[in-house]
């Protein structure tokens, strides 16, 4: 072990250790356990956390190990989940204050595929209530809190899970991502997230924001633990219709192949509501010489016009949310934060033929971007988050209302929300830290159910810089 | 009230059963607009009669690459 806190290594490494019994789970869940009880009080990141449970699980795990029996690649590894995964039987927040004592009556077949690898799970992570919201606020159970800078945002919606993996909390955790609430969180807080193609990965048993648009996927501290842990999860389930049949990589496996000859379109959209920050621009063009260094061919793309795709996904998020949040939004809108409220409400109003068209256009949509900035690469590289990240306080659209702070608020999925409606994989890596020392991330943008490749250029510039071996302090 | 924020009180009253006061229903009326346009305008350049929303699945899986 390259540390003397078990905390502060990574997850893959953690895992081997376990399975070669060089140390115990239990050693591993301590340690966490250690490093939530200091970090929590100045992140919020979880909003439960299970001390006996979890010690209880791992002293299991290491009595299968003791009698021979492994679970695979993740057995006795701790970590921690967005409180929008079920477990039967127990709390399930989904970040609300409607849910707030409601129990779930199914377990999330994503749940279900760790407790199978035998993950322990240390508890449940802070969230935007019902996964609305860009930058980690949460009216009902505190904002969470960026570990690198506690005055700023730690994006969202999975706020929980990007802070709790780069404070070193987990050593893994589940998102969800519908407009980049797993790219954004991971963006911003310095860990890498990825956003797999629409249907790798089941939504069965998690709350929705958008069934046309959700993804669930890892938060990790390195692209090798999210390799691992996307091999786990994903795959057909019955479960859920719109997942896919097509065999899962091991695509920890894959990550050898590096990037010689691989082609990169660099795109640095300058245009729209939010334009790019110089200092965010420098860091994706360092990012892309590194690369290039690694004998990647490098080439400049120009994005599409993202305004109809990005009205497209509106759309669709503001009428399926209408949908499923009518009987509260009646009954308790009082319960809601006004600024989830409000972002639902024009589903009421949108006709049901603009819905459906919304969905129909897809089809073009994803055939165009494979046809024109994709056609001639294997992979884009683009910002994340085209700004440096700001403060908790700047961001505030539930005291602070006015267009600068709802036009800054919206900035944050404009590189993201697009890949929703196109359903394509999207890995966020990070690539710098900003004047103020917050993270910077990079987005690679792959071909349907390339996965393999995104996972193969962040494993290869993570070998090649050491950004994502800085912790928070 | 101009004629959309009239349609958008509508639809709240008539066909929604939901109450929203006359400014919210002015901003309603606006960001449905913005949405409206920029989904017709791509959905006449793009869309046919044969379009269905089930061709998404069938894209991804013809373009996948693994």
């Amino acid at each position: 072990m390259r540390n003397d806190d078990l905390a502060l290594e990574d997850l893959t490494a953690i895992a081997d250790a376990i399975a070669a019994r060089r140390i115990t789970s239990v050693e591993a869940t301590e340690a966490c356990l250690a490093r939530i009880e200091a970090w929590q009080p100045r992140t919020n990141a979880f909003l439960r956390v299970y001390k006996e449970k979890a010690l209880a699980q791992a002293r299991a795990m290491d009595a299968e190990l003791a009698a021979g029996k492994s679970r695979g690649p993740l057995h006795g590894v701790p970590m921690a989940h967005k409180d929008m995964y079920y477990r039967k039987g127990e709390l399930s927040t989904g970040g609300s204050a409607i849910r707030r004592d409601w129990t779930a009556p199914v377990t999330a077949t994503v749940l279900g595929k760790l407790d199978a690898a035998g993950v322990v799970e240390l508890g449940f992570l802070n969230m935007a209530e019902f996964a609305a919201g860009p930058t980690g606020h949460n009216v009902h159970h505190g904002h969470c809190r960026n570990p690198w800078d506690q005055s700023r945002v730690t994006g969202g919606s999975s706020s929980g899970s990007g802070a709790s993996v780069a404070a070193r909390m987990v050593y893994g955790a589940l998102g969800s991502d519908t407009g980049g609430s797993i790219r954004l969180p991971a963006a911003a807080c310095g860990v890498v997230g990825m956003k797999a193609t629409y249907g790798r990965v089941s939504r069965a048993g998690a709350v929705a924001r958008s069934w046309s648009l959700d993804h669930v996927g890892p938060l990790t501290r390195t692209v090798r633990d999210n390799a691992r842990m996307l091999s786990v999860i994903a795959g057909h389930d019955p479960a859920d219709s719109t997942t896919s049949e097509k065999p899962v990589s091991d695509y920890e496996a894959l990550l050898a192949g590096g990037v010689a000859g691989v082609r990169i379109g660099l795109a640095l959209p300058n245009d729209g509501p939010a334009p790019l920050d110089p200092q965010i621009g420098a860091a994706i063009q360092a990012a892309a010489d590194a690369l290039g260094r690694l004998g990647a061919k490098v080439s400049a793309v120009t994005l599409p016009d993202f305004t109809a795709l990005y009205r497209a996904a509106e759309v669709m998020v503001k009428c399926e949310a209408a949908a499923m949040h009518r009987p509260w939004m009646e009954k308790t809108p009082e319960l809601y934060a006004n600024q989830v409220r409000t972002r639902m409400e024009a589903g009421f109003f949108i006709p049901a033929t603009q819905y459906i068209d919304a969905l129909r256009l897809r089809a073009h949509f994803v055939t165009e971007f494979l046809s024109t900035a994709m056609e001639e690469v294997d992979a884009v590289l683009l910002p994340a988050i085209p700004f440096p990240l700001p403060t908790i306080e700047e961001t505030d659209t539930e005291t602070k209302g006015g267009p600068a702070v709802l036009k800054m608020v919206a900035g944050f999925t404009r590189l993201t929300r697009p890949f929703n409606t196109l359903g394509i994989p999207a890995l966020s890596v990070p690539c710098g830290f900003d004047s103020n020392g917050a993270p910077i991330g990079m987005q690679l943008v792959g071909r349907p159910f390339d996965e393999a490749m995104l996972y193969r250029i962040g494993h290869a510039y993570q070998g090649a810089t050491e950004h994502h071996l800085k912790v928070p302090v | 009230m101009d004629e959309k924020t009239k349609t958008v009180a509508g639809i709240a009253a008539g066909l929604q059963g939901m109450t929203y006061d006359d400014k919210r229903l002015a901003e309603l009326a606006a960001e449905v607009e913005i949405l409206n346009d920029a989904v017709r305008k791509a959905a006449a350049q793009r869309l046919t009669f044969d379009d269905d929303p089930a061709a998404f699945a069938s894209v991804m899986a013809k373009e996948a690459r693994t």
